[in-house]
């Protein structure tokens, strides 16, 4: 039984980590009796094995609800948004799809700097937001103040927020009421031509590729032939269904609704987030504003520590992108790595996401090279701009007109008595202060511009570590800007390492040039000679470090049982040193090419 | 054909010294008979006929700890499986408190031509921190005493003990020399896992000594052995001329041995065998019938020659390049690749005369250097 549009309701749940979302998604999934209660496993929505174990929501997912409210059958689609700023654009899509946003904060932790992103970007998205203060059920919630704090930092109008709790389930029929009386029924005319977003996708080992969607426009049926705008590739919808939350397959999703379809595509790269699927045929509707391709922000090399595992570790990263339309690699040539590629992530969690998928489905032995973001550069003599992925493709500054690096806005929000803490850390980092602000008496947030690079490596944990753990913070990329960069060499006995150069601000380079060499002084293994590990830019030396020469390494007694226990240890000794990575004569480990991310402490 | 050498292990200390990690067992002197009676049925079920050999080595532990029966015992069952060759060579561990003129007469008379004495050390600070139970007077008895008897003397010396200073080694290699003994061992201590040492180096109640002073000690003892006449011939081994320590020579050659006792590694029939390790374990496997071996390895030819290559090279003498690779069917540069071309132009070996051998500089780096020839 098709259902009108005036009966359907799609929203989101945002928030910032922890506050509950999936805990209150179950409960509301388990409310509307969409599963029964024993066969909910925790955390519905999160149900792939390494979100279990990192705790958190990577992929997007929607659960179609049916709920009666005033004797009437609502379809309230439950959209699951991602909650990490790496994969802030299929937040974005996740909230085109809606009407509404339930804005879930934690009654104890109040607003925190997610809550303030992602409640901004709905909030630009002209969503309707529902205000709740989750979690009230804790004995320390302070309701009252975190409502100032939502009316604070967001101009939540307080009559409006409600109380619940996930835990304890108060509150979820009037979250519920609340999202049918407040947040709009979807616009669109189910007359019009077909109009659909795609906001998601994950690739089934049976049945190719699941696409998830929202219909904008017109319906969509089985058996139909639709075209995917952005590649005008056309298939033919096998199946298609709602997610209840297991896949339910049905004969159409009319305009307003929300779900997957399933047209044999065989990989994941036909299928586009962001993507529009109309009909086929040149009658087609026009593409909805807003798609963006996968902006990869942080690159790394990943290379065999065996070279004979090349062609193993490529299959490994074919078999993951797969998965992972917005993974992206090439191959690439090291003088000390040998062969390996080039990866592309959407930031650093992505990042070693994959690489863990790496190591858990692969058993190749990685090298991996330090992280970097992606630079610009404009040419002196043409003018022409062209994007760094890696060091080792910084020309020389004589050529460089402009060296550009990507600028992000961050929030930052944390007790007050930390914020000359907190700031110290953005000015340490050549943040801008943007704007600061008080949320409550006790907690305040502040805005800086920081380089992008300077973000990713670490300051979340500075951040973590200065304000005892209270401190949050988000950011979004603003652009590229100009600034004085430059490309730090290391050079290892006079031989320049390329998998080990840096980019970084000339201002910093004397304290990151010691630091680097001092960390690598400290991972080379002592040898027969002196290795000198050097840090320079262009032909000027700035930093170095001596690693002295071995002076006494022999062993004294070797009688009958000792011959078989001493070569069993060499021949140990010597499998060790195959893994790592021959420069002219000196050895050094795999961790050291990690090394180069030391910042240094005596900032 | 069959090994020309043997060697015994005798377990049994008085009490166990703190650094000191070989196959002991203190305070168990109630299992003497029954190691020698053990020892009677490995021997027999693994030796099957007597073999003539050329050397023999009782080792430990502290072989003079057994009572004069069990020693007498212990020769007995060594004479009638292992007769002697003309011109060889027999030698025995010994405790320096130990060695009474009774005990050397004994050891003569069974047919011993070598004893190596444990002293350690001749000043008695160091002698109470390596927990040894003699000093400097019993030292100089007991080398009188083997004299008396016409015993060939060694005398086994340790450096690098926490606190000792450069000078405080040189006297104790002034006090050695003085007693002319026909061979020296040097060694510098070592802390290895499973000792009181290592224990008391991890709570940080023991320091290491620097590296530095460990290099200068052992040049020191290179360099005054070497000028009152002692060869340098193995890494830790010094010896007038014709004085060589000939059983071990066998192994750094690469040459097979017989060995029982608890913890004893053998080497027959191109296969290594080492038995277990516990004393009691080692008694119970023997005496239930069973065989006392532990671990064992076969290597192939290339693993082989790899291993004599290294073991080779750290004899002073090094090796000839040509019968090696006779010997062995691998020369050496096919062995040891780039890394002993660099070793040799990084001056860590010299190839001379058809020879190749350790420098000075390569001599106190060696250990850094077998790995690269040990695999690929
Ligand atoms: N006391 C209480 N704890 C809750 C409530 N909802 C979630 N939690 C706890 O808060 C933590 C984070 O919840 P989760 O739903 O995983 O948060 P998410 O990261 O926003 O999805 C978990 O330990 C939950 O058990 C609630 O209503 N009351
Ligand atoms: S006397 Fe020798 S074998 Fe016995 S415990 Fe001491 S060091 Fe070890």
């Amino acid at each position: 039984m098709p259902i009108d549009k005036e009966h359907i309701r799609n929203f989101c749940i945002i928030a910032h980590i922890d506050h509950g979302k999936s805990t209150l998604a179950d409960r509301l999934i388990e409310h509307t009796g969409t599963v029964a209660r024993r066969k909910m496993q925790e955390q519905l929505l999160d149900d792939m094995e390494l979100e279990r174990q990192r705790g958190i929501t990577i992929k997007a997912r929607a659960v179609c609800l049916r709920y009666i409210y005033n004797n009437e059958v609502y379809e309230i689609n439950l959209i699951d948004t991602p909650g990490h700023v790496d994969f802030h654009y299929e937040v974005s899509r996740s909230l085109a799809c809606c009407e509404g946003a339930l804005l879930l904060v934690d009654a104890s932790q109040g607003v925190e700097a997610q809550t303030v992103a992602n409640a901004i970007a709905a909030m630009n998205a002209n969503l309707t937001i529902v205000p709740a203060v989750n979690k009230v059920d804790l004995v320390n919630a302070r309701f009252d103040e975190v409502v100032v704090e939502m009316e604070q930092t967001l101009g939540i109008d307080p009559s409006e927020v409600l109380k619940c709790s996930g835990k304890s389930g108060i509150g979820v029929d009037d979250i519920l009421s609340a999202v049918i009386e407040r947040v709009p029924p979807p616009q669109g005319d189910p007359n019009a031509t077909l109009q659909a977003m795609v906001f998601d996708s994950h690739y089934d080992a049976y049945r190719g590729v699941v696409t998830y969607v929202r219909v904008m426009n017109g319906v969509i049926k089985k058996g139909q032939k639709v075209k995917f705008l952005k590649g005008g590739n056309v298939h033919e919808v096998l199946e298609l269904g709602q997610f209840v939350p297991a896949q339910r397959p049905c004969e159409e999703l009319t305009t307003g609704e929300v779900g997957y379809i399933i047209c044999n595509i065989k990989s994941i790269k036909q299928v586009h987030i962001g993507d529009t699927i109309s009909i086929a045929g040149d009658q087609s509707a026009k593409a909805l504003p807003g798609y963006q391709a996968p902006k990869r922000m942080v690159y790394c090399g990943l290379y065999p520590s065996d070279g004979q595992d090349f062609s193993e570790l490529r299959d490994a990263l074919e078999k993951l992108s797969i998965n992972d339309p917005s993974f992206e690699f090439e191959p690439e040539t090291s003088d000390a790595l040998g062969f390996g590629f080039r990866c592309g992530f959407l930031g650093m969690l992505h990042m070693e996401i994959v690489q863990q998928r790496l190591e858990q489905e692969s058993d190749v032995d990685l090298v991996q090279t330090a992280p970097n973001v992606t630079y610009e550069i404009k040419y002196k003599r043409t003018g022409e701009v062209v994007q760094i992925h890696k060091p080792q493709d910084v020309p020389d500054s004589g050529d460089i007109e402009e060296f550009r690096q990507p600028i992000v806005r961050v929030n930052l929000i944390q007790p007050s008595e930390y914020i000359g803490t907190v700031m110290k850390l953005c000015q340490d980092r050549r943040g801008v202060l943007v704007r600061q602000e008080y949320i409550s008496p006790t907690r305040s947030m502040i805005v800086y511009d920081l380089p992008l690079a300077e973000v990713i490596y670490d300051l979340h944990d500075k951040l973590k570590s200065a304000t005892r753990g209270y401190g949050t913070m988000d950011y979004e990329l603003l652009g590229y800007v100009a600034a004085d960069l430059a490309r730090m060499d290391i050079l290892v006995n006079g031989n320049r390492v390329d998998a080990l150069a840096v980019i970084c601000n000339r201002a910093d380079a004397d304290r990151r040039g010691r630091a680097v060499c001092k960390k690598l002084k400290a991972e080379i293994e002592r040898h027969m000679f002196e290795v000198a590990v050097q840090a320079a830019i262009g032909t000027r030396v700035i930093a170095r470090e001596t690693v002295p020469a071995l002076r006494k390494n022999v062993t004294a007694k070797c009688y009958g049982g000792d011959i078989s226990r001493k070569r069993k240890l060499w021949a140990k000794q010597k499998e060790g040193k195959k893994r790592m990575k021959a420069i002219g004569q000196v050895e050094i480990p795999q961790k050291a090419f990690m090394a180069v991310l030391d910042t240094g402490d005596d900032k | 054909m069959p090994p020309r050498a043997a060697y015994i292990h005798v377990p049994f200390c008085r009490h166990r010294c703190g650094y000191c990690n070989f196959t002991v067992i203190a305070g168990r002197d109630d299992l003497q008979a029954a190691y020698i009676t053990a020892l009677e049925s490995e021997l027999a079920a693994s030796i099957v006929v007597p073999h003539e050999v050329d050397t023999l080595f009782i080792g430990g532990g502290t072989p003079t700890h057994l009572t004069a029966q069990n020693l007498q015992r212990l020769c007995a069952l060594l004479h009638a499986w292992f007769p002697t060759a003309e011109n060889y060579e027999w030698s025995v561990e010994a405790n320096p408190r130990d060695i009474t003129s009774k005990v050397a007469h004994l050891l003569q008379a069974q047919g011993v031509t070598r004893v190596s004495l444990g002293a350690q050390s001749f000043a008695s600070g160091k002698l109470v921190m390596l927990e040894r139970d003699h000093d400097a007077g019993i030292i100089r008895d007991a080398v009188g005493a083997l004299r008396d008897s016409g015993l060939v003397v060694a005398l086994d010396l340790i450096f690098g003990a926490p606190g000792e200073s450069l000078s405080h080694w040189q006297d104790d290699l002034r006090q050695a020399l003085a007693l002319a003994p026909e061979h020296l061992s040097t060694y510098g201590l070592t802390f290895e896992k499973g000792t009181t040492f290592w224990g008391r180096l991890d709570k940080g109640e023991l320091q290491t000594l620097p590296e530095e002073l460990e290099r200068e000690m052992y040049l020191a003892a290179i360099d005054m052995l070497t000028a009152a006449g002692y060869e340098h011939y193995e890494v830790s081994n010094f010896a007038l001329v014709g004085q060589r320590c000939r059983h071990n020579e066998n192994y750094w050659l690469g040459g097979e041995y017989f060995a029982a006792g608890p913890g004893a590694a053998r080497y027959v029939a191109g296969r290594r065998e080492m038995n277990h390790r516990s004393t009691t374990t080692w008694l119970a496997r023997v005496t239930a019938g069973e065989s006392p071996t532990a671990e064992f390895e076969e290597l192939s030819p290339e693993d082989r020659a790899r291993e004599r290559l290294v073991f080779r090279l750290r004899r002073l003498e090094g090796l000839e390049i040509d019968a090696f690779a006779c010997e062995t069917g691998y020369r050496v540069e096919q062995l040891g690749g780039d890394a002993l071309a660099q070793f040799i132009e990084q001056g860590l070996l010299a190839r001379e005369d058809g020879r190749l051998r350790l420098t000075r500089r390569g001599l106190l780096v060696s250990d850094a250097m077998w790995p690269y020839f040990l695999r690929t």
